[in-house]
């Protein structure tokens, strides 16, 4: 496993002394006395030798919970912004509909209002909430009136479901893969514990769930664990966790090409296993399975007591609003009728494909290129096409990799590249999905030379372009303060640009792709600053009111594609592929692409 | 090791970064407070400072601190004019918010500063214990709680207090240490408690031949002397020659007051109170007299004048009796052995007795003991585990400043932290103590600590799952006794 890589790239010891320009001053003629070359490092310097994880673990985690909790103390989206509100509506509503309504008109009531248009899972979640918040005060989820609800108390009970959720299901698998991930590479424990403190105060995912509110982290939290379990060789809990995580929230599908890849590929290389692929098999369906059992046994129950989904329509029966080619064979007043009734309406509620490109100004393919061609002038089955076939391409070489090397210390760069994919090239992205791909790309800070320079500065620059493309998300309700504390709080724990530029330069490493990193992060760096003082003191002009945003999709767009391309090279060299048929290539020297 | 890590400026910046995110927290009234003062150095003449009395929340500090606010007012001016208005009672428009708690992180500064200056005059042995306690300062919940939360200065004073109590380590800089006091006493004048032991080392190292202290060194009287007057004719002469320090004194000390403090600091008359309170339900078995007024006010507890029903009553002139006999038993081995430890631990005690034996006390007050006993805490194990439950109890003690559920966690997780971290690393970095340890003692301070985790929940959650409303005082007046036990058991 080591030798493939090694191959690749001279082996280098991980604990090599580094000198660097900030801290020679420091360094002493002992050859023993290392000096912390980020702040991260620094901070958790004391931990170094003496204290187990035990000691350390509590704390970080205290640390972390610390942040979230005064982050959220900030406004969320759509607080008083009537008529439609936002993000946090849209769940305090989902807990009204699923504790007040009968499990069969969960995917029907009112879809102009914040309509349930995710998968069971979140309803479940949703129900077990609810529950909970009418037991401390029923008046927030009494359906109607509670609409657009700002009761200061409802706020801080829906903050601690984000932290109970997250710390319940995200942060258990984060610990137990940063874990598992650095002992692959036989990584020591204290830089798997530095990695673990930047994943967990990941700016993004902060920005997303905890003051703009979400509940993003359980989805990532159950893809990490499956993750996890396929570190772990448990190849039956990796396929429950994904239909966990799919049954969470439908994004998850960025990840399920390679999910599927992979999973595959471990049963068929070196050599067939029939079992295991058996076995993954029919433990995918039957959690599937038991994913909607609730849901058919509900509709089975409402229909036995003569309750209708659609009680507006007293009695008749909507049109089947996708897959009406089954129409003519179905029979409305059969038993199974609810059943086939909720199952289509729940899948027509979670894949809204009869939505547009894109919604919002998203900093991926479409958009950009919206900005050069007007997209929107083209039938759309033809871009539905296009959409599907440029994601296809842009997946299958790591989707391939993985299937024909299904190596566990390749899959985060793998499922980061799938991410990317999607995210650059699918349909219907939302300045949201960007946490895909940089949860995966983030892991890698855990794995062989995750804090040496290269990986750090790389995602690094992923998670600080991430963060700085959701600013018109978080602008619109007056998050800038948080989002600058924490994207900078970030980049100076890790020592990345803006506040510092050490994680460019060190020696052994070709200078020529040094500097080429450094200017091109360094010019995207720059232009993200510009663009947040121009965006402050520069007002558009009147005929491109959108004209920071469109500045910051392409920009972004620029910019995440540079990581897509990134995590692919990466992941073909790890992977070992060119190693294996050209002997000699020289791989950094096409890294300068 | 030429640098130990973290450096207090990175824990400074991570810190930072915190303490902006809790912009919107809760602030309570001392926010207004100090917008109040803003607006009056501001629009007002200095002669109309200590006689304006619009707000209810007038000027209650020394002149220092007014020029202080004066000066903020000035570039409050920039962000905010309405701010500045004197009747815009409760005013607290965003800008003004995020320019009043941004100036409370810029002026503890200060308290970096002194810090860095503490960690530096260490030796190279003790260096690495006194950067952990100079952090474990700088990261202090006390102050977190206090200044960023509720809303006070008190990081930029302690700074000065710190700074001055650095400037004493040296022999060279004894004079600077004491003008510092004298200009941090015309800041606010809580520290008139800490005043003894100044006078006391000042006296002995700085005013007296060190061999001997039957000569007198005289140039250095005078220049103490004069420094000093110096000090508090800048800041009080102006309004001296209006006549008005007897106004000034009326605010600053308003013996009006009761004898506890609002929500009770944990001292010894929180104890006293307490008893009293079950004394009512035993005193008639004994055949006591109960005053009938006493047990009339049910919120008792939560209102200022607090009246003894079965116990004498306490007054102030026996409270400062208390004190300064409290205060002289350190000084006295001071006197005969000025070294800079042993004046740090004056300087602590003195702050305990006052804290403990003080009319009307604020809970606030209990940084006055924590902050310089930080200092010296690293000591040894002895001084560690003296340490230890009087952290707890201290900093429980301030949790009813915070009331609101959305800064429980914090208050509880930050202090919990903080206590954890620090508790540990202390223990790790202490020296062994040349004395024998008192077993036994150290077995009940792991049960007083243990205790507090019940307490905690029963004052945060369950007591209003119980009572709902009512009996708001019970979970405050357990708190306090719980915390007094903490604080006077560690004599």
């Amino acid at each position: 496993m080591a030798s493939a890589s090694a191959m690749s790239s001279p082996h280098k010891p991980r604990r090599k002394p580094k000198k660097t320009a900030h801290f020679d001053a420091n360094v002493k003629p002992e050859a023993l006395v290392r000096s912390p070359t980020f702040p991260l490092e620094a901070l958790l310097w004391p931990a170094r030798s003496s204290l187990s994880q035990w000691e350390v673990l509590p704390l970080v985690l205290m640390v972390a919970g610390l942040f979230r909790w005064a982050a959220g103390l900030w406004g969320y989206s759509g607080l008083h912004k009537p008529p439609m509100f936002g993000d946090y509506e849209a769940q305090r509503h989902w807990m009204e509909i699923t504790t007040q309504l009968p499990v069969s008109q969960w995917y029907f009531h009112d879809l102009q209002w914040w309509g349930l248009d995710y998968p069971p899972l979140t309803a479940y979640h949703s129900w077990l909430l609810g529950r909970i918040g009418s037991f401390i005060d029923p008046s927030w989820f009494t359906l109607y009136t509670s609409r657009g609800s700002d009761d200061p108390a409802l706020k801080i009970f829906m903050r601690a479901t984000v932290i109970v959720s997250e710390y319940l299901i995200y942060v258990p698998a984060v610990v137990v893969f940063t874990r598992r991930y650095s002992q692959l590479f036989g990584v020591a424990q204290w830089p798997a514990s530095l990695a673990l403190v930047a994943i967990l105060m990941q700016p993004s995912t902060i920005l997303i769930d905890h003051i703009h509110f979400q509940y993003n982290t359980v989805m990532l939290g159950f893809v990490v664990a499956s993750m996890s379990s396929m570190l772990a060789g448990r190849y039956m809990w990796a396929s429950i966790f994904f239909v966990a995580a799919l049954g969470f929230k439908q994004m998850a599908l960025y990840y399920a090409p390679v999910v599927f890849a992979f999973l595959l590929g471990s049963s068929i290389f070196p050599r067939i296993n029939l079992p295991r692929l058996f076995g993954v098999a029919a433990v995918t369906i039957a959690s599937f399975a038991i994913l909607v059992l609730p849901f058919v046994l509900g509709a089975l129950y409402d229909a036995s007591r003569g309750i209708e989904s659609q009680p507006a329509l007293e009695g008749t029966h909507a049109p089947l609003p996708i897959f009406t080619f089954l129409s003519p064979y179905l029979d409305t007043t059969a038993t199974y009728y609810p059943v086939v009734e909720q199952i289509v309406q729940m899948i027509h509620r979670v894949f809204p494909f009869a939505r547009g490109l894109f919604e919002d100004k998203v900093a991926n393919f479409w958009c950009a290129a919206n900005v050069v061609i007007k997209l929107r002038g083209y039938p759309t089955e033809l871009l539905q096409r296009a959409s599907l076939l440029a994601t296809l391409a842009a997946i299958s070489p790591s989707c391939a990799i993985l299937l024909i090397r299904p190596r566990k210390e390749l899959l985060p760069y793998a499922f980061a590249a799938t991410a990317w994919g999607f995210f650059l090239f699918s349909y219907q992205v939302h300045e949201k999905s960007a946490l895909l791909p940089l949860l995966p790309m983030t892991l890698l800070l855990a794995g062989k030379q995750g804090l040496g320079k290269e990986v750090r500065s790389w995602v690094g620059f992923a998670n600080i372009l991430g963060a700085w493309t959701m600013f018109p998300l978080l602008q619109r309700v007056d998050l800038r303060v948080p989002y600058a504390v924490l994207t900078l709080l970030w980049a100076y724990l890790l020592g990345l640009p803006p506040t510092s530029i050490s994680a460019y330069f060190q020696k052994g490493r070709s200078t020529a792709v040094q500097w080429a990193t450094f200017l091109i992060h360094g010019g995207f760096y720059l232009a993200m600053a510009v663009w947040h003082i121009a965006e402050r003191t520069v007002t558009p002009p009147f005929d491109k009111p959108d004209l920071w945003v469109v500045a910051n999709v392409g920009l972004g767009f620029a910019g995440f594609s540079l990581c897509y391309l990134w995590c692919q090279w990466k992941l073909i060299q790890e992977s070992g592929i060119i190693a294996s048929w050209l002997p000699k290539a020289n791989n950094d020297k096409v890294k300068t692409k | 090791m030429s640098e130990t890590y973290p450096t207090i400026a990175q824990c400074a910046i991570v810190a930072t970064a915190f303490k902006i995110l809790l912009f919107p927290a809760y602030k309570s009234t001392d926010f207004e407070v100090h917008r109040n003062w803003l607006a009056i150095t501001n629009r007002l003449s200095p002669w109309e400072w200590y006689y304006e009395k619009t707000s209810e929340w007038t000027l209650d500090y020394p002149p220092f601190f007014a020029y202080f606010e004066w000066l903020l007012s000035q570039i409050a001016s920039l962000v905010d004019p309405a701010m500045l208005r004197v009747s815009n009672l409760e005013y607290d428009s965003w800008q003004t918010v995020y320019f009043q708690r941004f100036t409370v992180i810029v002026t503890e500064l200060v308290l970096v500063y002194a810090l860095q200056r503490f960690a530096e005059s260490s030796h190279a042995l003790d260096k690495r214990a006194a950067q952990a306690a100079a952090i474990s300062v700088l990261l202090s919940p006390g102050l977190l709680i206090i200044d960023h939360i509720h809303f006070q200065y008190n990081g930029a004073m302690y700074g000065l207090l710190l700074l001055s109590l650095v400037l004493a380590r040296q022999k060279s800089t004894l004079l600077a240490s004491g003008l510092a006091f004298a200009a941090l006493l015309c800041m606010k004048h809580i520290y008139l408690y800490l005043a003894p032991a100044y006078f006391v080392f000042l006296l002995r190292t700085y005013c007296l031949s060190p061999r001997t202290i039957l000569r007198i060194q005289f140039a250095n009287c005078v220049k103490l002397g004069a420094g000093i007057l110096a000090v508090f004719s800048v800041a009080f002469g102006p309004f001296a020659l209006k006549g008005q320090i007897p106004q000034i004194l009326g605010r600053l000390f308003p013996f009006s007051r009761g004898l506890c403090h609002a929500y009770w600091a944990p001292n010894v008359w929180a104890l006293y109170s307490f008893v009293d309170r079950l004394l009512i339900f035993v005193a008639p078995r004994l055949g006591l007299p109960v005053k009938a007024e006493a047990i009339n006010s049910v919120t008792r507890g939560l209102v200022g004048d607090t009246a003894f029903a079965v116990l004498p009553e306490i007054t102030p002139r026996l409270c400062f009796a208390l004190t300064l006999l409290f205060q002289g038993i350190p000084l006295l081995k001071l006197f005969t052995r000025p070294s800079w430890d042993a004046f740090v631990g004056a300087v602590t005690l003195c702050g305990y007795a006052s804290f403990l034996f003080g009319w009307h006390v604020h809970e606030k007050a209990i940084l006055l003991v924590l902050i310089p006993f930080s200092l010296i805490a690293l000591k040894d194990r002895r001084h560690v585990s003296a340490f230890r439950p009087l952290a707890v109890s201290g900093h429980v003690s301030l949790f009813p400043l915070l009331f609101t559920p959305a800064e429980f966690p914090i208050k509880t997780v930050y202090t919990i932290f903080w206590l954890v971290l620090f508790l540990m690393v202390f223990d790790r970095l202490a020296p062994a103590s040349q004395r024998p340890r008192f077993f036994l003692f150290d077995r009940l301070t792991i049960i007083y600590i243990a205790v507090s985790i019940p307490l905690m929940v029963y004052c945060s959650l369950l007591h209003q799952v119980i009572f709902g409303k009512s009996y708001e005082f019970l979970p405050l007046m357990f708190m306090s006794a719980y915390s007094a036990l903490g604080v006077v058991m560690w004599m």
